[in-house]
């Protein structure tokens, strides 16, 4: 059907219950192409972690359908490295040191021993952790944690990268560095990213496009092309004047549901 | 010149506010060895006095001199003992760690079998295995055997209880990474679940090292031999009867030392497992 050749991810009619009740996403529609940064923006509880999480396949849709490259997002994660997660928590192996953890996921893939110490650094490298590969994550301040569960995520070269609120637990400074480093690396990888957040700023300064979406139930409310050449100045009026238009729409989506 | 005068005095400065923190460090140190040691010299000497003053006879309580004596005059007997005692111990405790934390995986690979046998696992646990201990020798006969049986059995279930609790553990975010990755049950048993249920085993290691005493003295008053065979229990148990009490204390001192230090080698151990964890992760253990 009328399947666009570089669409990565898409959303058709999806609901999500759970058996609570509770209704987390209601007739969520979109698709996303390659090669975009997409971030879904909303309060907490509008099932924006939800939809990321069946993206990845850790949760089925009561109705409607996902597809990851055309295909069920659970055969998806069985068949290949395609598809990388990154929790809100660095989410770390503590009795692993940095490299291990990186390593984590090229073993459990069973990808060839020699060249996967050689990746691992490689990954480590891009997020500026290669002088730290004998620490344990507990000797690592958050950023640089954060650092390391992109590098795993990295390590397996996705083509779709998944973050979940990555930054929320970061302070300020540390998470506009990372907010520029993961940039690069999205320029540099040529992957596609679906980013969740409930920071306006983040939003604007990192999206090709945001979805915001509305609470109780969950539903898409708006997108909103960004279209700021990269890298984007946060104190350019243009940026400013984006923040304003997705700051008016969350809040419009909020304010629909107060009224409702 | 002044320059030069000042960071003297100021290094010396530097260097009397250091030795007064080294001698309040040292207060701190002799408060804390020395106390302890204060109340056992206090405890050791009212207990060598009060049956001299009360005239108490030494098979109803022995002086501590009594007791010493007993030890270097029968360390022949005391000796073998021991050693017997000790090496029932070990056994028991590595049969109950080996076969614990082996049926615990197993248990944990299987939804249905874990959910049940589980409630079993506890109420065994519950049972007093002095109460059992007869019919392993039934069993298995008098001697070695039943005795490190008995040991491995009350050592056993704090080692099963405490690993499926660890194996189930698992932070939920973790296990999704390793479903995203398409783990398999094995692999995510040998390098998720197994690595962060250490802290759980531990603490059941920990238990179990100085139950598996008690288990292997419990068993040597039940299914003891003699001809020097019979370990710290028999001992006791003959010493009681011949109202040999001074030797009585020495082997259930005895006793608790070999507890102590068996207990200190296995947190060692632990603490060495341990080493690359987390702090937080190792409060767990507590």
């Amino acid at each position: 059907m009328g399947v666009i050749e570089n669409e990565i991810v898409l959303f058709q009619g999806v609901d999500k219950i759970y058996n609570t009740g509770t209704v987390a996403l209601n007739q969520l529609n979109l698709s996303v192409k390659e090669g975009e940064f997409i971030s879904f923006l909303g309060p907490s509880g509008c099932g924006k972690s939800t939809a990321l999480r069946m993206v990845a396949g850790l949760g089925e849709a009561t109705k409607g359908k996902i597809e990851v490259f055309g295909k069920n997002p659970k055969d998806v994660i069985k068949t290949s490295n395609d598809v990388a997660f990154v929790f809100q928590d660095a989410n770390l192996l503590p009795w692993r040191t940095v490299l291990d953890n990186v390593l984590l996921p090229l073993e459990l893939r069973g990808s060839d021993k020699n060249s996967r110490k050689e990746t691992a650094i490689k990954a480590l490298e891009m997020v500026g952790l290669k002088d730290h590969l004998k620490s344990y994550p507990r000797q690592l301040s958050g950023g640089m944690k954060m650092r390391v569960s992109i590098a795993r995520a990295l390590a397996a070269k996705p083509k779709l990268l998944l973050m979940d609120e990555p930054f929320a637990a970061l302070d300020e400074m540390t998470r506009q560095t990372l907010q520029m480093d993961l940039l690069n690396i999205w320029e540099k990888e040529n992957m596609s990213v679906l980013f969740v957040t409930h920071n306006v700023y983040e939003a604007v300064y990192l999206s090709t496009r945001i979805a915001v979406m509305s609470a109780r139930p969950g539903r898409l409310s708006n997108l909103i092309d960004v279209e700021l050449p990269y890298p984007r100045e946060r104190t350019n009026s243009k940026f400013t004047e984006y923040v304003d238009i997705a700051s008016q729409s969350l809040e419009h989506s909020m304010g629909r549901k107060e009224l409702g | 010149m002044s320059v030069e005068t000042v960071t003297t005095k100021g290094e010396e400065v530097v260097k009397g506010v250091t030795g007064v923190k080294n001698t309040a460090d040292k207060i701190k140190f002799n408060i804390k060895y020395l106390g302890p040691i204060f109340a056992l010299i206090i405890f050791l000497s009212l207990w060598q006095f009060v049956p001299v003053l009360l005239d108490i006879k030494p098979f109803i309580l022995p002086k501590p001199t009594d007791v010493v004596e007993a030890a270097i005059e029968d360390w022949h007997l005391l000796w073998p003992a021991m050693q017997v005692t000790i090496f029932e111990s070990v056994i028991g405790f590595l049969l109950s760690a080996i076969v614990g934390i082996a049926i615990s995986v197993l248990l944990a690979s299987s939804r249905v079998l874990e959910i049940s046998l589980y409630p079993y696992a506890v109420i065994l646990q519950t049972i007093p295995v002095v109460a059992i201990a007869p019919i392993v020798v039934i069993w298995f006969g008098s001697g070695f055997n039943s005795i490190v049986i008995i040991s491995f059995l009350i050592g056993f279930f704090p080692i099963v209880s405490n690993t499926l609790m660890g194996l189930n553990s698992v932070d939920k975010n973790m296990g999704d990474l390793f479903k995203l990755y398409n783990a398999s049950k094995w692999q995510t048993m040998f390098k998720l679940r197994i690595p962060a249920a250490m802290p759980f085993i531990v603490s059941g290691l920990k238990i179990s090292c100085t139950l598996a005493i008690i288990g292997s003295i419990t068993g040597e008053y039940i299914a003891g031999i003699g001809g020097g065979k019979g370990g710290l229990g028999y001992s006791i148990t003959v010493a009681a009867v011949q109202l040999k009490t001074p030797y009585l204390f020495a082997c259930a001192i005895t006793g608790a030392l070999f507890g102590i230090v068996f207990y200190l080698l296995v947190s060692f151990l632990s603490r060495l497992i341990l080493k690359s964890w987390h702090e937080s992760a190792m409060k767990v253990e507590k």
